[in-house]
This record gives structure tokens, sequence and C-alpha cells, in this order.
């Protein structure tokens, strides 16, 4: 009898467990939409287009924190993605090169690092040299964080793929860098696209890297070496103020945020199913 | 040595490279602090910031205290539900459904952590105080709740915050561990004629590694937060048991202060160490985590 | 094969677009001779208020000058100065000898005070006119006093509603210069707090360790706490307390009289002082206690002066006409554009601001 008792009990704990679980996340994307589109609709498509309005004044936009987030995205991907590659590969390929483990273990170090030091780290050696918070230094930060990710997954990915595609590829004469670039990558393509588009999402939703290496700007966009706005940052900074346009910004941009991270993450993981 | 490999190791020479310079960038520049104060700088709680460099004296024990805290809250709270929330998606829920519930813990894990903070400050910090008020007025003896805080920007609220943002980690890990156990472990189990709460409770013993690696993941990453904790903390050099209280984190310390700290003679110093004892502490857990791990997948 | 060549055609519009965007300050608009000037500043949350309306009305006649101003307190931006990170930056307090000569390592600094504005005690409560003296406010941001219904505070308000629950203190959490005013004056009217706190930018509150004290970043971040903290205590600028409709108390001035803050008391506070501003490139002589505590019937007890660091020449002309036009401007028209809470600089200092602002060069 008792131990039904505590079998029934068992399940509501579990049921209530999944539904802690699961119930936050819905929670906050409920709310970032419900308090986000109302401000996209109140503000228009100047929203997107328009900069930073003065305190309690009606209008403005986020323009200048897409612009900026874009092109640090970019930047970071066009640096981190190649350089993960090449070391997601090596160590895929060699593996028992001490290299390698050493590598392994670097990687795992970097992706619990806390993204904060990161910035710290990129300020010293690249923005204070410069004399300038820059896009340029903020996308650096991004592709610290960015590399472990890449490189795990395509480590994973390449090492996913059966050996006798591998050893067909030998068997034909084919140069070690042929095999894995023509044959192997192209079999590991999934985890790879996955891998990837999986740090790109984190990166587009980084905010601590930012704060101490791309400055911030309301007003303007700029060249590569001149600050940049990033919409993390904007939402970091302005709900932090008392005036409650400035909260409304917030939550759009919190949005547009979302959305862009939803439609680069939910293909990327979808991808995976098995 | 073929010609790709030696193409490739200036790359794989880059990632090393990056993080050995971390480490000497935040080593080399706090030396100053180590020199003028000693370990006192980890030690003590006192934060006193002066143009003229002979006052200033730094002590980053609340930061510290800060982090330790909302961790283990953080942790405390994701432990069983994790359990339970796995134990659910691998035997209650069918086959075809297990995805529904995997990708948005996967999302939730990829999430930008500023949607977490922006969510936190606006909506479970009201949430939070109102609780907080309630268990204050009804049993501020014990310790833990002896605290007055209207605010909503506490421990409390910032552990639980941590919470939410680290459980899709240690979910996943602990789900996978429970899903490969062998499934003639499950049927032997069951023909035994247990009921569903003591077979989960002999297969959770044979995973009990994986949920010690899982918590010490957990509380690393948890360790680690930056944002969406310095919103909600409330950013007072405090050590306090109770969970209502404001506090400090070492990260939140870092993003509050780094901005005016070359301003002094030997902030920048302090705050590069106070990044180091964040370091240390993450990499510690994470390392026995990660060799907790290794084992018991060997075993 | 075709993969391969998508990822070259993507990779390959990815860095024209980063092109694009690279030069997209060196691309002319049609019709548009000039490229944008970009100017970079940083510093007190005090002032930003003003200066965010400055920039705004500045930048309908000069749309061809982009200024960005980041509010991150007084000491972020002496921090960014003496980085070299920004034109220019603001500062509440004005900069001490020792980091005047940090900055002489960089090239030649030039400081002069560009608008006057108070600290003004705020609170949530229910109460309509809080009167509060010196020593009573420096009391409570140590901690001694610790309910609303104190002794002391009903003395000075007999009569008023004071509910028994206890002072939340909101501080602030960054280096500040409101902060540095603040506690200057607390110090002046209190030799206790003085002793046990002291004066200056980041300053430890005796309230954080006896759990009632709370910190904000920068003036709206104390701003955004009080408005939602009932039974709370903090302090701001003028200007944030008269946006966010936020309760001020009346303070007890040096000749005994209860003031709130405001046009006419701040200016009476000036008029009552003796200012003596030094020479821009000295700006560091300048007593930051000038107009506390003021002697006057009408005078406000906590008014200073925010100061602007400049340097006397930049790398680029454009950059150098840039800046002086905008000073120029804020020094000469800027009073035609003040944001409530804020009072202009008298006539004679903004004259010899504006000689050092016309010395300078860019090379």
């Amino acid at each position: 009898m008792l131990r039904i008792l505590k079998d029934y009990l068992f399940v509501v704990f579990v049921i209530a467990s999944a539904a802690a679980a699961i119930i936050p996340l819905f929670h906050i994307l409920f709310s970032v939409f419900y308090n986000g589109i109302p401000v996209l609709a109140k503000y228009g498509m100047e929203f997107l287009t328009d900069t930073l309005p003065p305190p309690n004044k009606a209008g403005g936009g986020i323009f200048p924190a897409i612009y900026g987030s874009l092109t640090m995205i970019l930047l970071s991907s066009l640096l981190g993605i190649p350089l993960a590659v090449f070391a997601g590969v090596f160590i895929a390929e060699y593996p028992n090169n001490p290299l390698s483990r050493a590598a392994r273990v670097v990687l795992m170090i970097m992706l619990e690092f806390p993204t904060i030091l990161v910035g710290l780290f990129v300020m010293a050696i690249v923005v204070i040299p410069m004399g300038t918070f820059s896009a340029i230094a903020g996308a650096m930060a991004l592709t610290i964080v960015m590399l472990p990710y890449v490189a795990t997954y395509t480590e994973q990915a390449i090492r996913s793929v059966p050996r006798h595609y591998k050893e067909a590829g030998y068997a034909l004469g084919l140069k070690k860098f042929r095999v894995v670039f023509s044959i192997t990558l192209k079999m590991a393509k999934k985890g790879f696209m996955t891998g990837l588009l999986i740090g790109v999402a984190k990166v587009s939703g980084e905010t601590a890297p930012l704060i101490f290496t791309a400055g911030n700007v309301w007003r303007s966009t700029g060249a590569l070496n001149e600050p940049a706005g990033a919409i993390p940052l904007w939402i970091y900074y302005l709900v932090q103020q008392p005036y409650a346009n400035y909260h409304e910004i917030a939550w759009g941009a919190a949005v547009v945020l979302l959305t862009i991270f939803l439609a680069i993450f939910l293909p990327g993981r979808l991808m995976v199913r098995s | 040595m073929d010609k790709f490999k030696i193409f490739l190791i200036p790359f794989i020479s880059v990632v090393f490279g990056i993080l050995v310079l971390m480490l000497a960038v935040f080593a080399i520049n706090s030396i100053p602090i180590f020199q003028r104060e000693g370990l006192a700088i980890y030690t003590e709680n006192v934060w006193i910031a002066s143009e003229t460099p002979e006052e200033e004296r730094y002590g980053i024990l609340a930061a510290i205290y800060g982090t330790l805290y909302t961790s283990l809250i953080a942790v405390l709270i994701v432990l069983p539900i994790s359990i339970g929330f796995s134990i659910f998606v691998v035997d209650f829920v069918p086959e075809r459904l297990k995805e529904a519930f995997i990708i948005p813990t996967d999302i939730m894990a990829g999430m930008p952590t500023i949607l977490f903070g922006i969510w936190g400050i606006f909506l479970l910090a009201p949430f939070l105080s109102g609780i907080a008020d309630f268990l204050y007025n009804t049993c501020s003896f014990i310790p833990l709740f002896s605290y007055y805080n209207p605010t909503g920007f506490s421990y409390l609220t910032a552990g639980v915050l941590l919470a939410i943002m680290v459980l899709p980690f240690a979910s996943s890990l602990i789900r996978e561990a429970y899903r490969a156990i062998p499934v003639v472990y499950r049927e032997a189990a069951y023909s035994l004629g247990l009921t569903r709460f003591e077979v989960a409770k002999i297969l959770l013993g044979y995973i009990k590694p994986a949920i010690l690696a899982a918590t010490l993941l957990a509380f690393g990453r948890a360790v680690g937060e930056t944002v969406a904790v310095s919103l909600v903390i409330g950013n007072a050099f405090n050590i306090n048991p109770s969970l209502f209280a404001p506090g400090y984190t070492i990260s939140s310390l870092i993003a509050n202060q780094f901005g005016n700290a070359f301003v002094y003679e030997y902030m920048p110093s302090a705050l590069f160490s106070a990044g180091l004892a964040l370091f240390a502490i993450g990499l510690v857990v994470n390392i026995v985590g990660l060799l907790v791990l290794r084992r018991w997948t060997y075993a | 094969m075709k993969g391969q060549v998508a990822m070259v055609i993507a990779v390959a519009l990815a860095c024209l677009f980063l092109g694009c965007m690279a030069q997209e300050s060196g691309e002319s608009k049609v019709g548009e001779v000039q490229k944008p000037v970009k100017i970079y500043g940083s510093g007190a949350s005090f002032p930003a208020p003003q200066i965010e309306n400055w920039i705004y009305e500045f930048s309908k006649a000069n749309p061809n000058i982009l200024i960005e101003y980041a509010s991150k307190g007084s000491g972020a931006g002496i921090n960014d100065f003496k980085q070299n990170l920004v034109h220019f930056a603001c500062t509440d307090p004005p900069a001490k000898e020792s980091e005047w000569r940090e900055f002489q390592k960089l090239g030649n600094p030039i400081q002069f005070p560009f608008i006057v504005g108070a600290v003004v005690v705020v609170y949530n409560l229910p109460v309509e006119d809080l009167k509060l003296d010196g020593a009573t406010i420096a009391r409570i941001f140590m901690g001694e006093i610790e309910y609303w219904d104190d002794e002391a505070i009903r003395s000075l308000n007999p009569g008023a509603n004071l509910p028994h629950e206890k002072i939340i203190v909101i501080h602030r959490s960054d280096s500040s210069g409101t902060t540095e005013i603040f506690t200057n004056y607390l110090s002046i009217v209190s030799e206790e707090f003085k002793k046990k706190v002291g004066a200056g930018k980041l300053v430890e509150w005796p309230v954080d360790k006896l759990g009632r004290g709370f910190g904000g970043k920068g003036n709206e971040g104390v701003s955004a706490m009080l408005k939602q903290t009932p039974y709370s205590i903090a302090y701001v600028e003028l200007a944030y307390a008269i946006h966010e409709k936020l309760r001020t108390a009346s303070i007890r001035n040096a000749d005994g009289y209860f003031v709130r803050a405001n046009a006419e008391t701040i200016a009476s506070a000036m008029a009552a002082s003796s200012s003596f501003v030094p020479d821009p490139r000295e700006g560091y002589r300048e007593d930051p206690k000038m107009f506390l505590n003021a002697k006057g019937k009408d005078s406000y007890p906590i008014v200073a002066f925010s100061h602007v660091l400049l340097w006397e020449s930049y790398p680029t002309k454009e950059e150098a006409e840039a800046i002086k036009k905008f000073w120029k401007w804020v020094l000469t028209e800027g009073e035609k554009h003040l944001v409530e809470g804020y009072v202009a600089v008298p006539d004679e200092i903004a004259k010899l601001s504006l000689k050092a602002v016309e010395n300078i060069r860019g090379d």
C-alpha cells in the first residue's frame, strides 16, 4: 500500500519537475513576445531603421544596434569559423597527437570560460593599444567565445564519419587534404553545419564580451575600427534606465534579438534530429 | 609530417595561444595587488577606492561569497528538477514526442542570456519580492528568511535565474546517461514487480557519477554568468546568510567596476585578480566534473 | 561542388558587405559634400540629460556632426579620457592634480565647467514635503537612523505621517561624481560622516553591511530603483527627480531655512559663493566644494558645476573643428536649450572657457 502511494507521489514529482523545467522557457518566450510585439507595432518600421530617441520622446529605433550586431556577427564568423574548423579537423584527424589531447582539454575549458573575462582580455590587448572601442575588438571577443563550440562540433562530426569512406579515398590515391575536405566534411555536413549555426546563434546573443570592447553607440553606425552598438548591449543598458520609453525599446529589441536567435538556432538544431 | 599537418598546426596553436595569453594577461595584471595586499584581496570585504593610491584597499570576499552562494542555490534547485525531468523524458514520454521536450531545453541552453536578464529584472524580481515579503512576515526567525528587502534584488532572485539558465546543461547530461542504461537492467527491475519509483531509484543509483558530474558542471556554468545576475543581485558589498539579502558576484563586480577602474592605481589589478579567482573556481569545478565523467564513462 | 561554390559566393558577398560597411563613413550621399564626423564622449550621468538635449538640438543644425555620449559615471569618463578612448569626458568634480599629471603624459588637457546642477535627496514615501537637515541625512546614509519614524526625522516633520518602516538606502554602485558632490556636502555638515565614510567618487556605505544599502548604476539606475522600491531614499541630480517625478526633500541650508532645489535656489547659492574658476589649462586647481552649503536665505545647499575635459589638439582637423563647433555652441547657444534642473554657468566663466575652446587645433 505504502509502495503504491510512494509510486504515486513519485509520478507527481516527475511531472511537476518536467513542468518546472519547461514552463520558465515558455514564460520567457511568451513575455518577450507579449511585451515586445506591441512595441514593434507602435513604433512601426522605423523601429528597425531609426536611431535611439531622447528620453520620453516618442518614436525612435534600434538601427545602430542591429547594424553593430550584424557587423560583429559576420566579422567574428569570418575570423572564427575557419580557425575553429581547421582546429577541429586537426583534433579529429590526428587524435593521438599530444597537441590534440591537450587541445581537447583547452577547448573544454574555453567552453565554460566566463565570457566577461574574455571581454576584459580583449580590452587589455586590443582596445587600449588601439585607443578606441571598436567593432573589431567586439568581433574578436565573440570569435573567442564561438571558437570552442564550432571546433568541438566539427571534431565530433568528422569523427562520426565511418572509416571506410576515408579508407576508400586513400585507396584511390587521394591526399589527406583532399580526403578531409572533399569526402569527410561533405559527409559530416550535418553535424558541421549544426556546430556552425549553434556557434553563430550563441554569439549573436552575447553581451558580456562586448561591454568593454565594442563600446556603444546610440545614434551612429561606424567603420570597423569605431565603436559599435549591439542588440544585447542595448537591452542591458536600457533596462537600467528609468525612462518608460527606453524600457519599451528594450522589450522591442528583445523580440528582435529572440527572432534572430531562433532563426539561426532552430534550423541548426532541427537538422540534428536523429 | 605531411604537409596537411603542417598546414593545420598554426590553427591549433592559435587555440592554445589564446588560452595561454588570457591566463598570462590576468596573472600579470594581478601582480600589483598581490604585492600590495597579499591574499587579503580574497579574504576581506572592503572596497575603498581613492584617488590617493596609499588609501586604496580592496577585498572581494563579498563577491566570492555571492558567487558561491548564488551558484549553490541554483544547483540545489536544479538537481531534483533535472533528475525528475530526465526520468520524465526517458521513461514517461513516448518515443515520438521526446524531441518535443528536448528541443525547448536546448533552446534555453543557447538563448541570449540578456533575455533571461530582462525577464528577471521586470518579471521575476517583483514576483519573488512578493514571496520574500510573505516569508519575511511569517517566518523571519529562520536566518534564511530574516532579511527585509522590498526590491526583489537578492541572492534568491539571482539563484533562481541561474537555476533556470543552467538547467538545460544538467538535465541533458543526466538524461543521456539515464537513457544509456542498458535496457536489460530496466527489464530486470520491472520483472521483479517493482514500482516505477523503485525502478527509478535503482537506475539512478547506477548513474550516480553522471549526476555528480552534472551538478559540478552546472555549478561551473552558474559561477561564470554575468549579465543576467548583475541585473538582479542588488550590487551591495554584503555578506549575509539570508536568501533575500542583496549581494555581489565576482562577475557582476567586474562588469560594474571595470568601466572606472583605470582612474585608480590599484583597481584594475584588483579586478584582474577577481577574474583570476573566478577562472580558478570555474576551472576546479569543471575539471573535477570532467574527471568524474571520464572515469565513469570508462568504468 | 555546388555547395562549395555556394559557400565561396557567400563568403565573397560577406566580404563585400563588410567592405561596404567599412567604407560607409567615407561614402558621400547624393547632395552632401561632407562626410559625417563622429565625436565620442563619456562620463558623468549628472549632466547627461542636458548633454543629450544639446546633442539633439545641435544635430538639427549640424547634421554632419554625430556626437555620441555614453553616460557611465564621472569615474568611467576620467578612465576613458586617461586611456584616450574618447574625444571628451565629463566629470562633475574637477579632475585632481594627480589625474591631471597623468593626462599630461598624453597631451595638453583643458577643463572647464559647462553647466550647473544640484544633487537632491529623493524618497519613495506617501509623504508630501519631507524636511531634512544635513546631520540627519548623514545619519541616515551612515545607517544610524533605521526607521522612517525615527525621532530625528519626526522632529523635523511634525505632523507628517511617517510609517514605521526601515529606510532602504540606494546609492551608486559605480564611481560617481554625483556621489563625490553628495559626500563632500555630508562631510562638511557632519564630522562623523567625514571620519566614518569620507568623500569620494566611490565610498563604502555603512548601510551595505547593515543590509539596507543597494547600488544602482548611474543616476539612471538609482532613479529606476527608487521608483520601484517603497520606503527608499536616494540621492540623484535634480533633472532626474523632475523628469521622473520623484519626491524631493527640502534641506535646511547654512542659514537655517528649508529649501527645495530649483533654478532660483541654485542661482542664489552661486551668487553667495566666491566662484573661482582657474584657467582651463589648470583645471585641477578648482575647488569642488565651491558652492556647497552656501549662505543665503534662498540658497540650496548641494549645488555644483559639472566639467568637461578636452584636449588642446586632436589628430585630425575634422575632429578638432567638430569639437570646437559643438562646445562653442554649448557655451553660447546652450542656455537657450536648458533642461529643467540645470542652470547655465555665469557669463564671465563661459567667456574664459570659450577662449580655451578657440585654441583647440587639429593636426
